[in-house]
């Protein structure tokens, strides 16, 4: 027999049985549909979260004062940063020094930072401030200019502010040459970042400025020599691991301490991101696995079926093998119909998943933790996936009726009264 | 009416269209061994239009499904045309049985998913028959049984006699050596019972070799040749 007409007797079958036909497909359309709509959301929220710590680049490292250790139950973060006591922030000229000959290093720019009273138009706020090296920030900067220019050596009282903060944060937007004032002192803004819409955001709000300068700003003391962190950028972002452990070490060293009064931290914002994937993942991976399990009652639900049309036609199979079908023809007739199941339940359950992923941007669901809007990402290899998913699945649960079907003996099969 | 046969002389040389020798079919039930035939023999040749007939237990039931090669037997042998069927695998069993035997069943003999003139192109759509060939055959052979005007209705918008007819059309279809009728009139009244028993005369007239079961005496009269069975094999 011709597959054709093997494919339009099956065919027949489904659409002389279009209620049970109907709700065995709309048990595959639940499933697909929920598989889809969650690797779509699972997807969209770890761009999401790639997008949020993108601003921190792959190849920076940072250093900062003090050390989180974890023991047995108890952890604790040694530093007293809110005190803001000048021993706390102890990162030195002589901890940029020791980093500057790590091999692999490529810009050290030493960081001032902390709160300060603005006042702009009459109006007054509290800002963060973030010193830097006026000579390399400009170099390790992500950003990028909107307006103006970086900072470059030789600036003393210009300031560099961030999108948010010139256009969303005063009643007049601040604009180049505009004075403002910060920590009483008189400053000339020269540049205007772009938005970045990074984690945190610091870099929207905040205000750069010479690193002396800030020392001089911001309600934290800090002394002339020393820096409340210090961002490395590494030559090449595959060198940031080992980068990671080769400061730490050297640091260690140099500042006489070991692994139990260790006074410092260094992170590396690419490991971060990389954690976060990996928390995102399983938690998209967990939830896959819950839309699987609809998946699977959807197949249930065609074996079940399967059976049903089978016992239904056995004097139908009774008379094909009379007529001449073999075992084979007999199975691909009612592999067929299964799979039929599970491609028209694959492609409706396919556009319910999408849509449903396209709705939840409007829901005004907010992404867990993550501070931002939730989002899905559908792509082709998701309705690919899904739709094969639900084909081979529909296939495999008709397999052992269809075995069934083939294995009947003609004369009991014409026989078999319902 | 012309049958829509395109070759009456089929190749193979053989004397009857089914011989069973010596048939025995015994059934296992549970520990209890049933023999339903207990040595058969019986002989078809072409032309005859053969009535089997016998009581209920007779074992009638069983023959039908040793001349139709739907079972094989425990004992003996089943020759259709000369080709002992235990020679066979199951799939050529089913093709042979399919191309070279057509069946009329007492009822649910149509497939239900399908039209009549769907359910005449059937076994030949099984067996790969040309396009060309399914659609004229088809349509020529539900003019013979009178059903044209019924070519696109579903088996439930049939009668008991229609449904039989259509039934008798597709049993033609492939062209077979044998029709093979087990109680086709059982479940029609006596007007669409004589409808369908003129149908088997006047194929049977044309060559058409006809082996039918019965229990109606009435009916039997219209066949050339009446073999009665009783208790597994045939009354003496």
């Amino acid at each position: 027999m011709r597959l054709l007409d093997i494919f339009l007797l099956s065919l027949s079958h489904v659409k002389k049985s279009r209620m049970r036909s109907w709700l065995t497909i709309v048990g595959v359309i639940i499933g697909v549909a929920s598989v889809v709509a969650i690797i779509s959301i699972g997807q969209g929220m770890q761009e999401n979260v790639q997008q949020r710590l993108g601003g921190f680049g792959a190849d920076i490292i940072t250093v900062i004062p003090g050390y989180f250790r974890a023991t047995g139950a108890h952890s604790e973060m040694h530093t007293d940063r809110s005190v803001s006591t000048s021993s706390s922030i102890n990162l030195t000229d002589k901890d940029i020094k020791v980093i500057k000959q790590v091999p692999g290093v490529m810009y050290v720019n030493g960081i001032v930072s902390g709160k300060a009273d603005l006042k702009y138009d009459n109006e007054k706020t509290v800002v963060s401030v973030t010193g830097v090296d006026t000579s390399i920030w400009r170099l390790m900067d992500n950003t990028g200019i909107d307006d103006g220019r970086y900072l470059q050596a030789g600036d003393s009282n210009s300031i560099v502010v961030g999108y948010n903060l010139a256009h969303g944060t005063f009643l007049q937007s601040i604009t180049l040459n505009r004075p403002i004032t910060i920590g009483g002192k008189n400053f000339r803004v020269v540049g205007i970042l772009k938005q970045s819409g990074g984690f945190g955001g610091s870099s929207d709000t905040g205000i750069y400025m010479p690193a002396e300068m800030a020392r001089e700003v911001i309600t934290e003391k800090v002394a002339n020599n020393q820096f409340t962190s210090i961002v490395i950028k590494a030559s090449d972002a595959s060198l940031v691991e080992y980068l990671k452990a080769d400061i730490d070490q050297k640091l260690m060293s140099s500042r006489q301490v070991n692994p139990r009064t260790k006074d410092f931290t260094v992170i590396a914002s690419a490991l971060i991101r990389e954690q976060m994937s990996s928390v995102t993942q399983t938690l998209s991976l967990f939830l896959s696995a819950i839309a699987t399990v609809s998946l699977l009652v959807g197949a249930i639900g065609i074996a079940n079926t399967m059976f049903m049309s089978v016992m239904e036609r056995t004097k139908q199979i009774g008379l094909l093998k009379a007529i001449g079908a073999g075992e084979r023809e007999i199975m691909k007739l009612f592999l067929i119909e299964s799979g039929i199941f599970g491609l028209v339940g694959g492609i409706i359950g396919v556009i319910f998943g999408a849509a449903i992923s396209l709705l939840i941007p409007y829901l005004g669901i907010q992404a867990l933790g993550f501070g931002g809007d939730m989002k899905a990402t559908i792509t082709a290899e998701t309705i690919f996936f899904a739709l094969g998913f639900s084909v081979v699945i529909g296939i495999l649960s008709g397999i052992i009726p269809a075995r069934h079907a083939a294995k009947m003996r003609p004369v009991d099969a014409i026989r078999y009264d319902q | 009416m012309v049958l829509p046969i395109y070759k009456t002389k089929h190749d193979e040389e053989f004397l009857n269209i089914i011989e069973l020798d010596d048939v025995w079919k015994i059934y296992k039930m549970g520990e209890v061994e049933v023999p339903a035939l207990k040595g058969l023999s019986l002989k078809v040749a072409p032309g005859e239009f053969l009535a089997l007939m016998g009581p209920s237990g007779s074992g009638k039931s069983t023959a039908i499904n040793m001349i139709g090669c739907l079972d094989i037997p425990t004992k003996g042998r089943v020759l259709l045309a000369g080709q002992d069927i235990a020679t066979l695998t199951e799939l050529e069993l089913s093709r042979i049985r399919g191309k070279k035997i057509g069946f009329v069943f007492q009822s649910h003999n149509l497939y239900p998913t399908l039209t009549a003139l769907e359910n005449v192109q059937l076994p030949m759509r099984v067996h790969e028959f040309r396009e060309a060939e399914i659609w004229n055959r088809s349509e020529e052979l539900l003019q013979l049984v009178g059903l044209s005007d019924r070519a696109n209705h579903y088996p439930s918008q049939l009668s008991g006699g229609q449904s039989q007819r259509v039934a008798i059309a597709r049993a033609l279809s492939t062209n077979p050596l044998l029709l093979l009728a087990d109680e086709p009139t059982g479940n029609l009244d006596t007007e669409a019972g004589k409808e369908v028993l003129d149908i088997f005369t006047q194929l049977n007239e044309q060559g058409v070799t006809v082996v039918m079961i019965t229990h109606d005496e009435k009916i039997g009269g219209r066949a050339n040749k009446i073999v009665r069975m009783i208790d597994g094999t045939l009354a003496s």
